[in-house]
C-alpha cells in the first residue's frame, strides 16, 4: 500500500465485511493476532471477552457483531487493533488490518446525509485511494467507551 | 286131324318166327345202340382222364405256388420277427432245403429207377400182347376148324336123318318142336330175364349218369370259381408287384437321401473343426487379453498409489506454505506495529518508518506468493484426487474386464467341451450313416429280388389262370357230351322197353306152341322112341361138337379179351412210364425252385428291418394269395375227388354197357337160334 503523501495524518486501514476503513493511529496503540480470548459472563453481545496484552487485561469488542454483520471464524488473518481512549485500552476485533497510510486532511470527504443519518456519529468522512472508497472511521463515536468499560 | 293141328302149328310157328326175327333185329339194334354208347362212354371216360391230369397238374402247381407263396410269408414274417432270428432260422431253413433238395434228388433217381422199370414193364407187357395176339389167332384158326368138323357132323346127322322113316321123321320133327318150343320158351324166359337185367341196368345207368352230369356242373362250377380266384390271384399279385415297385423306388429315394446326408455330415464335421480351432484360437485371445487386463490393474494400482503419494507430498508443501503465510502475517503486523511506533517517535522515526514499510511490502509479496502457491497445491490435489479416483474407477474396470475375459474364457472353454462332443457325435453320426448307406444298399438289393420272385408268381399265376380257364373249356366239354349220353341213355330206354313188349309177346306165343307141341309130343313119343336112339347119338356128336365150337369161341374171345388188356395194360404202363418222366421233370423243376428259394432265402438274410412296412404288405397280399390258393387247392380237391366218381360211374357205366352188350350178344344168338329152329320145324 502506497502512502499517499508524508504530510498529514496517519492511519490504519482495515477491512470489516467487504469495506475498507481508515483508523487514526494516534489512538491506535498496538495491533495483534487473535489468540485466546476469554468469555466474560454479562458482557453484551459485541464483547467477545478479553485478551491479556503486554500484561493488561483488556477487552476484546467483535465489531461485526458490534455494526450487526454476520460473525465469522477467525483465522490468520483476523486482526485485534489495540486502541487507547482517554487512558482505557480497547480491543477492535475486525477482518483484517494490512495497511499503514498518511491521509491529508483536505482529501477527506465529508460523507453523504443518506449515509450519515443512519450511521453518521462512526464515520467522519471518506477518502478515495486508487478509486477505492475508504470511510473515516470515527472510534470516539463508535464507541461508547463508558458503556462498555462499565460492562466489562 | 293131325293135318289139321299140323297146319296150326305151322302159323304158330310163323308167328313165332316173325316175333323172334323182330327180337334179332331189336337185338341187333340194341348191339349198335350199346356200341354207340361204349364209344361215347369211353370218350368221356378219356375226357374225364384228361380232366383229372389236367387237375392233378393244376393241384400240383397251385400246391408249390401256395408253398411258394407260403415259403416267401414265412420268410417275410421272420424278417419281422428280427435279423438276428431271422440269420439263425434261414441258415437253418437254407439246412433244411439243402437236405430237402438231397432227398428231392433221392425222390428223383428213385423216380428215374421207377421209370426205368416201369419201361421195361412196358416192354414186356408188349411183348405178352404180341404173344397174346398170336395165341389169339391160333384159337380163332382151331375154331374155324371144329367149325368145320362141326358141318361134316351135321352132313352126318342129315343122311342118318334121310335114312329114317317119313313116320320117324314127323315124330322127330313134333318132338324136336316140342324141344324147339321148350327151348324157345326158355330162351324168352331167358330173354325177358336179360332184358329185364339190361332195363335196370339201363336205368342205374341213366340215374349215374344224372348224377355225373350233376357233379359234372359242380366240377364246372368249382372249376369257375377256382378260375375265379385264380384270377384274383393274378390281381393281387400285381398289387404285390406294384407294391414292390414302390418299395424299390422308396428304397432308391431313401439311399440318395443318405448319400446326402453322408455328405452333409462330412460338411458338419469340417465345420465342427473350424468351430474347434476358432474356439481354441479365442481362448489363447482371451487368457491374453486376462494378462494383459492383469498388468493394466498392476500398473494402474502403481500409478494410482504414485498419484496418492503426490497427494500427500502437496499436503506437506501446504503445511510449508501455511507456515510461511503466518510468518508473512506476523511480518505484516510487526511492520504495521513499527509503523505506528515510528508515527508516534515523530520525526525521529521517520527513517525506521520507512524500513518498516518496506518490511510489509516484502511481507504482503511474501503473503501474496504463499496464497499463489496455495492455490497452485490446491488445484493440484484437486486434480491429483481426480486423477486418484480416475485410477480407481480405472482399476475397478480393468478388474470387471479382467472378470469378463475370465468369463469369456469359461464360455469358450464350455464352446470347446460343447464343440468336441458335437465333433464326436458327428462322427458316430457319419458312422451309423455309412452303416445306413451300406444296409440301404442291401435293402434295395433285396427289394428288386423280391420284385423279380413277385413277377415270377406273376407268371406262374398267370399260367394259372390260363389253366383254369381251359380246364373250365374241357369241363364244358364233358358236361356237352354227359348230356349227349343222357340223351343216349334215354333213347336205350325207350328201346329197352319196346324189347321187353317183343318179348312178352314172344314169351306168351312160345307159351301157346308150347301147349300144342305138349299135345304133339304125346302122339308123337311113341314114334320118336324109336329113331331116338339114331338122334341121340348124332345129336350128341353135333352138341358136342357144337359146345366145343362154343368153348373154342369163348376160348378165342378171352385170348382176344386178354390181348385187348394186354394191350390196355401196355397203355397204361407207357402211359404210367410218360407221367413218370413228368414226374421226373416235376421233380427237377422242384428241385431247381427249392435252389431257388434257397438261394432266395439266403438272399433275404440280407434283407433290413427298414421295409418292414412294404413286407408286411406283401406278407398281407401273400396271405390273401396263400388262403386264395387254398381255397383253390381245396376245391381242386373236390374237382379231383368229384371227377374220380365220375371216372368210377363212367367205368360202371362201361361195364353195364358191357353187360348189356353181353346180354345183347346173347339174345341175338338166341333169337338166331329160334329162327333156325323154326325154320327146321316150318
Amino acid at each position: 500500500m502506497k502512502t499517499i503523501n508524508n504530510s498529514g495524518d496517519s492511519y490504519i486501514i482495515f477491512e470489516l465485511a467487504g469495506t475498507k476503513y481508515a483508523i487514526n493511529s494516534q489512538y491506535v496503540k498496538q495491533m495483534e493476532m487473535i489468540e485466546n480470548i476469554t468469555p466474560v459472563p454479562n458482557a453484551p453481545s459485541f464483547v467477545e471477552g478479553v485478551i491479556i496484552s503486554r500484561g493488561q487485561v483488556i477487552p476484546a469488542i467483535n465489531l461485526r457483531k458490534r455494526f450487526g454483520f454476520d460473525k465469522i471464524d477467525f483465522d490468520i488473518k483476523t486482526r485485534l487493533i489495540v486502541v487507547n481512549i482517554n487512558n482505557r485500552s480497547l480491543g477492535l476485533i475486525v477482518d483484517t488490518a494490512r495497511d499503514f497510510i498518511k491521509i491529508d486532511k483536505e482529501q477527506i470527504k465529508e460523507v453523504p446525509e443518506t449515509i450519515t443519518a443512519l450511521s453518521g456519529k462512526y464515520l467522519s468522512g471518506f477518502v478515495t485511494v486508487e478509486k477505492e472508497p475508504i470511510l473515516i472511521f470515527n472510534i470516539e463515536e463508535a464507541i461508547n467507551l463508558t458503556e462498555i468499560v462499565e460492562k466489562v | 286131324m293131325a293135318r289139321v293141328k299140323t297146319l296150326n302149328d305151322n302159323i304158330l310157328i310163323k308167328e313165332v318166327k316173325k316175333e323172334a326175327e323182330n327180337i334179332s333185329d331189336t337185338g341187333l339194334n340194341l348191339n349198335k345202340i350199346a356200341d354207340h354208347l361204349f364209344e361215347g362212354i369211353v370218350s368221356e371216360s378219356e375226357s374225364i382222364t384228361n380232366l383229372l391230369s389236367g387237375n392233378a397238374e393244376l393241384a400240383a402247381s397251385l400246391k408249390e405256388t401256395v408253398s411258394q407263396t407260403e415259403s416267401v410269408a414265412n420268410s417275410s414274417e421272420e424278417i419281422i420277427s428280427g435279423v438276428n432270428e431271422l440269420a439263425a432260422s434261414i441258415e437253418q431253413i437254407t439246412g433244411n432245403t439243402q437236405n430237402l433238395n438231397s432227398s428231392i434228388a433221392e425222390v428223383a433217381s428213385s423216380i428215374d429207377q421207377n421209370t426205368r422199370s416201369v419201361q421195361s414193364i412196358s416192354a414186356n407187357a408188349q411183348e405178352m400182347a404180341t404173344s397174346a395176339v398170336q395165341i389169339s389167332t391160333s384159337m380163332n384158326e382151331l375154331a374155324s376148324s371144329i367149325k368145320g368138323v362141326s358141318n361134316e357132323t351135321d352132313n352126318l346127322m342129315s343122311s342118318v336123318n334121310e335114312t329114317a322113316s317119313s313116320i320117324e321123321e314127323i315124330a322127330r320133327s313134333i318132338k324136336g318142336v316140342a324141344e324147339n318150343a321148350d327151348d324157345l320158351s326158355s330162351a324168352s324166359e331167358q330173354t325177358s330175364s336179360s332184358i329185364n337185367e339190361m332195363a335196370s341196368s339201363i336205368e342205374e345207368v341213366s340215374a349215374t349218369t344224372e348224377n355225373l352230369t350233376s357233379l359234372i356242373e359242380q366240377v364246372a362250377t368249382s372249376i369257375e370259381e377256382s378260375s375265379k380266384s385264380s384270377q384274383s390271384i393274378a390281381q393281387n399279385v400285381e398289387v404285390i408287384s406294384q407294391a414292390s415297385l414302390n418299395a424299390s423306388s422308396a428304397a432308391n429315394q431313401m439311399e440318395n437321401s443318405i448319400k446326402s446326408m453322408t455328405k452333409m455330415t462330412k460338411q458338419a464335421e469340417d465345420i465342427g473343426n473350424r468351430i474347434l480351432k476358432d474356439a481354441e484360437e479365442g481362448i489363447g485371445t482371451a487368457q491374453k487379453s486376462i494378462q494383459s487386463f492383469s498388468k493394466v490393474t498392476e500398473s494402474m494400482i502403481a500409478s494410482s498409489k504414485v498419484i496418492t503419494e503426490m497427494g500427500k507430498r502437496s499436503n506437506e508443501i501446504g503445511r510449508i506454505v501455511d507456515a510461511i503465510n503466518m510468518i508473512a502475517e506476523r511480518t505484516n503486523l510487526l511492520s504495521l506495529n513499527a509503523s505506528i511506533e515510528a508515527a508516534r517517535a515523530g520525526e525521529a522515526g521517520r527513517g525506521f518508518a520507512v524500513v518498516a514499510e518496506e518490511i510489509r511490502n516484502l511481507a504482503d509479496r511474501a503473503a501474496k506468493a504463499t496464497s499463489d502457491i496455495s492455490d497452485i497445491i490446491r488445484s493440484l490435489q484437486e486434480v491429483a484426487q481426480e486423477a486418484v479416483d480416475s485410477s480407481k474407477e480405472g482399476l475397478k474396470i480393468a478388474e470387471e474386464g479382467n472378470r469378463m475375459a475370465e468369463n469369456s474364457l469359461i464360455g469358450l472353454n464350455k464352446i470347446l467341451t460343447g464343440v468336441k462332443d458335437t465333433a464326436m457325435i458327428i462322427t458316430q453320426v457319419a458312422k451309423a450313416t455309412e452303416e445306413q448307406a451300406q444296409a440301404s444298399q442291401s435293402t434295395t438289393k433285396a427289394i428288386n429280388e423280391t420284385t423279380a420272385q413277385v413277377k415270377h408268381i406273376s407268371i406262374a399265376s398267370n399260367e394259372q389262370v390260363k389253366t383254369a380257364q381251359s380246364i373250365a373249356q374241357n369241363a364244358l366239354q364233358m358236361k356237352k357230351i354227359a348230356q349227349q349220353v343222357s340223351i343216349a341213355m334215354a333213347e336205350q330206354g325207350k328201346t329197352a322197353r319196346e324189347i321187353i313188349k317183343a318179348a312178352q309177346n314172344s314169351s306168351s306165343l312160345a307159351s301157346l306152341v308150347r301147349k300144342a307141341t305138349a299135345e304133339q309130343a304125346a302122339s308123337a313119343s311113341q314114334v320118336t322112341q324109336a329113331v331116338e336112339s339114331m338122334r341121340k347119338g348124332a345129336a350128341l356128336t353135333s352138341k358136342a361138337i357144337k359146345e366145343q365150337s362154343i368153348a373154342v369161341e369163348q376160348v378165342s374171345k378171352e385170348a382176344s379179351r386178354l390181348s385187348t388188356l394186354i394191350s390196355h395194360v401196355t397203355r397204361s404202363v407207357s402211359e404210367q412210364a410218360s407221367a413218370s418222366k413228368q414226374l421226373t421233370v416235376a421233380t427237377e423243376d422242384i428241385r431247381k425252385q427249392s435252389d431257388q428259394i434257397t438261394k432266395g432265402i439266403v438272399e433275404q438274410s440280407k434283407a433290413m428291418k427298414d421295409i418292414n412296412m412294404a413286407i408286411q404288405n406283401i406278407t398281407k397280399q401273400i396271405f390273401k394269395i396263400t388262403k386264395a390258393n387254398k381255397e383253390q387247392a381245396l376245391t381242386v380237391d373236390n374237382m379231383l375227388g368229384s371227377l374220380k366218381n365220375a371216372q368210377k360211374i363212367t367205368e360202371s357205366n362201361s361195364n353195364s354197357v358191357k353187360l348189356l352188350k353181353n346180354n345183347a350178344q346173347d339174345i341175338l344168338d338166341k333169337s338166331k337160334t329160334l329162327i333156325s329152329i323154326v325154320e327146321n320145324v316150318s
